[in-house]
């Protein structure tokens, strides 16, 4: 035996071996993330040589390239993506938290029969809608807006957040309701003054697994928003790739970094609210 | 009311798919005939696919043309090809395809057997769209299944062999002899793989690329489709598949696993990485590849050369790009304006300089040849393709379902063959029945 015969018990020597486990597993899973930073300061034509995270010439160089992409820069498309995301957080929030409310407090015919519906939606892919939505936006001359990335939000038509909230306030206790019953509230009231103010941990993982999905989703805004004014970050980290021509991966890589910047953002500051969310909403 | 509930949902998913399953003609066609002549001027939407340097190359020449015409307004739609695909799909369904729609040979028989796209021998006819500059078998790879002309090809891209000529020189196998053929290749691997450096294959495996089969048809003189079925017999494709799998044997080329993780774009294909001496690309694609090559392994050099022949002559077929008109744009005379300009315009076709492909309009390739200024590898690109069209390429029609079945499936089939050992005849059969299937229900 080349170790020791039996496990040690010393606090520290366990504490020390689990924390470098973690940090292995982190490592291994932050590799990738890392290569792409490293790879946004090296010359764009030296980026796939290497596995090595640290760049062998260190270029700024890709971000100034990267940055004013085309006539544009990517300023505006990172206003476009802030303009949809926000709108969207604030949609979902407002729709899908009264939606929520009804499922779970109201009593109204088929019920049940609506809540399943709503959950059926849950199982048709995207593709399967796309055509006749693209349809009906374009009657409505909505293509080169934001409505048809906008306006579906504030109509509760995510179908998951709403089945979080509703799990959620299932969990909420009747008689607080009863108590503000009493206390003369209405069904608006006892949405605003009591389900709201306790559901904090739903709602801010609804606004950031949708300012998440939102901010990254490139299909909605590249059948919507065909002007290059319009575009959204996505749309322009699309543009440095083409696979039929030149694509610009040093630019690509650094603007992708810049891009991750607001989620990591918003994480840090609703990572409190997702872990509460989560744990409270049953949800796995 | 549990069953209530299944009732329900089941009529909902009933009539959600009822609504889906739509027919597959886009409807009539109210400007059949159009000729383009009329007023140029008003608002149109042009779409291509591309990045940054092709889209500045493109409103360059959009810019041109609003000054040239004024009173007319432009308005430019790019995406990266897969994404630019999947949006035209989806506006094509809703009838709302730009006037002026960028598409390739292989995608266009999807639309014109849906009645989605004009045809412009009108225009041609009439004097608004000049063609004359372009070779007739060039012009020839715009024609749909029933011989009308739907797109003018401005652009031509070819597959070549691109090897690293530094490593070739060094291996001591120089590069391939003109007109060689297929069996001449698989000797010059070999000839080559001993004296490369360790870790560096002759050759990517290409046994699963399309391209590389439809040059292997090409030289044979064997049609790659007959209408809407396969044109090429079974034996062909597993004499083709069976001459791969000597080449594998001989240990010349890369892994299986490897060809598998090898990404589409140029910038990551081995060969642009040093990593093998020579590999299948666009033409095209030699400057970005060198450019790619210039930062990782400096000093070296590629060099593109024709594909293979076969006893039939040349392999190499001409992949153009063109512009189309759809049946639902409402200002034909600006779409056919913009589409001459494109094609005949001196400054336009300098501005653009062969970004996507070697510009059709001979004229234009001359002057571009004739610059000195012209880069070299792109001054590479554009007399390979002077020396294939010199060659008459045989020109491919591609029935509507290709890019959906055929590619797809190939790649499977072959893989089917280097990872599960299927045999190849059995493989060349699950292939074409499944293809010929797929193409007979598009």
């Amino acid at each position: 035996m080349i170790f020791g015969r039996r496990r040690s018990r010393n606090p520290l020597v366990i504490a020390l071996a689990r924390h470098a486990l973690l940090v292995a597993v982190l490592v291994v899973l932050l590799y990738p993330l890392l290569w792409m930073v490293g790879a946004s300061f090296r010359p764009s034509n030296e980026a796939f040589g290497t596995l090595s995270i640290w760049p062998e010439h260190i270029t700024t160089q890709n971000y100034v390239d990267g940055w004013s992409l085309g006539n544009l820069n990517f300023s505006r498309f990172f206003l476009n993506s802030l303009a949809i995301t926000l709108l969207a957080v604030v949609g979902n929030v407002v729709a899908c938290s009264m939606a929520a409310y009804a499922f779970a407090r109201l009593t109204f015919p088929f019920k049940r029969t609506m809540f399943a519906l709503m959950l059926g939606t849950m199982l048709l892919p995207y593709h399967v809608t796309l055509v006749p939505q693209y349809v009906l936006f374009n009657e409505l001359a909505w293509i080169n807006t934001i409505l048809p990335l906008v306006v579906p939000k504030f109509l509760a038509t995510d179908a998951f957040f709403i089945f979080l909230m509703v799990q959620f306030i299932r969990t909420l206790p009747q008689e607080l309701d009863d108590a503000a019953r009493i206390d003369g509230c209405g069904h608006v009231g006892i949405f605003r003054r009591v389900i709201l103010p306790l559901s904090i941990p739903a709602l801010g993982t609804t606004a950031l697994f949708t300012f998440i999905s939102t901010w990254n989703d490139f299909l909605g805004p590249l059948l919507y928003l065909v002007r290059p004014e319009t575009w959204t970050v996505a749309q322009g980290l699309n543009g440095f790739l083409d696979a039929t021509g030149e694509s610009a991966y040093g630019p690509l890589f650094a603007m992708a970094t810049l891009s991750l910047a607001p989620i990591v953002g918003f994480f840090l500051a609703a990572q409190r609210l997702l872990v509460e969310g989560i744990a409270t909403s049953g949800l796995k | 009311m549990f069953r209530r509930s299944l009732a329900a949902g089941a009529l909902a998913l009933g009539l959600l798919a009822t609504g889906c399953a739509g027919g597959t003609s886009i409807g009539a066609n109210p400007n059949e005939g159009a000729d383009g002549t009329g007023d140029v001027t008003g608002n149109i939407r042009v779409s291509w696919w591309g990045s940054g340097p092709r889209n500045e190359a493109t409103n360059a020449v959009i810019d041109l043309f609003k000054a040239a015409h004024p009173g007319t307004a432009v308005e430019g739609e790019s995406a990266d090809f897969q994404a630019y695909m999947e949006r035209l799909n989806v506006q094509a369904s809703s009838a709302n395809m730009p006037c002026v729609t960028q598409l390739q040979g292989r995608q266009l028989n999807d639309y014109t057997t849906k009645n989605a796209l004009l045809d412009l021998q009108p225009m041609i006819d009439a004097g608004t769209i000049d063609v004359s500059q372009i070779p007739p078998e060039v012009l020839d790879t715009g024609r749909g299944l029933d011989g009308k002309l739907y797109m003018i090809p401005y652009g031509a891209a070819y597959d070549a062999l691109t090897v690293n000529r530094t490593l070739a020189e060094r291996s001591g196998a120089g590069l391939p002899a003109d007109g060689y053929d297929w069996d001449a290749f698989a000797d010059w691997l070999q000839r080559a793989q001993p004296g490369l450096p360790d870790g560096i294959k002759a050759v990517g495996l290409g046994g699963g690329l399309p391209n590389n089969f439809i040059a292997y048809t090409a030289g044979r003189g064997a049609s790659l489709f007959a209408d809407r079925q396969l044109g090429f017999s079974e034996d062909l494709l597993v004499e083709y598949w069976d001459m791969w799998e000597r080449i594998r044997g001989a240990g010349v080329t890369t892994t299986p696993e490897a060809d598998g993780e090898e990404p589409d774009q140029t910038e990551q294909r081995y060969v642009a990485q040093g990593k093998v001496l020579a590999d299948n690309l666009p033409g095209n694609a030699l400057t970005p590849a060198q450019k790619t090559l210039d930062g990782t392994q400096p000093g070296q050099q590629l060099v593109t050369l024709p594909l293979p022949a076969g006893p039939s002559g040349s392999g190499n077929v001409l992949f153009t790009s063109g512009f189309s008109i759809p049946t639902s744009c409402d200002n034909i005379p600006t779409a056919a304006a913009f589409i001459d300009f494109w094609m005949t315009d001196d400054g336009a076709a300098k501005a653009f300089l062969s970004s996507n492909g070697a510009v059709t309009n001979t004229r234009h390739l001359q002057q571009q040849l004739d610059d000195p200024n012209l880069p070299a590898t792109k001054r590479a690109e554009l007399q390979l393709y002077q020396k294939i069209v010199a060659q008459n390429p045989v020109s491919v029609l591609y029935p509507p379902g290709y890019q959906a079945s055929f590619e797809g499936a190939f790649v499977r089939a072959y893989e089917s063959v280097v990872f599960g050992g299927t045999p190849t005849r059995d493989a060349a059969r699950a292939f074409m029945t499944e293809v010929n299937a797929a193409l007979a229900s598009s």
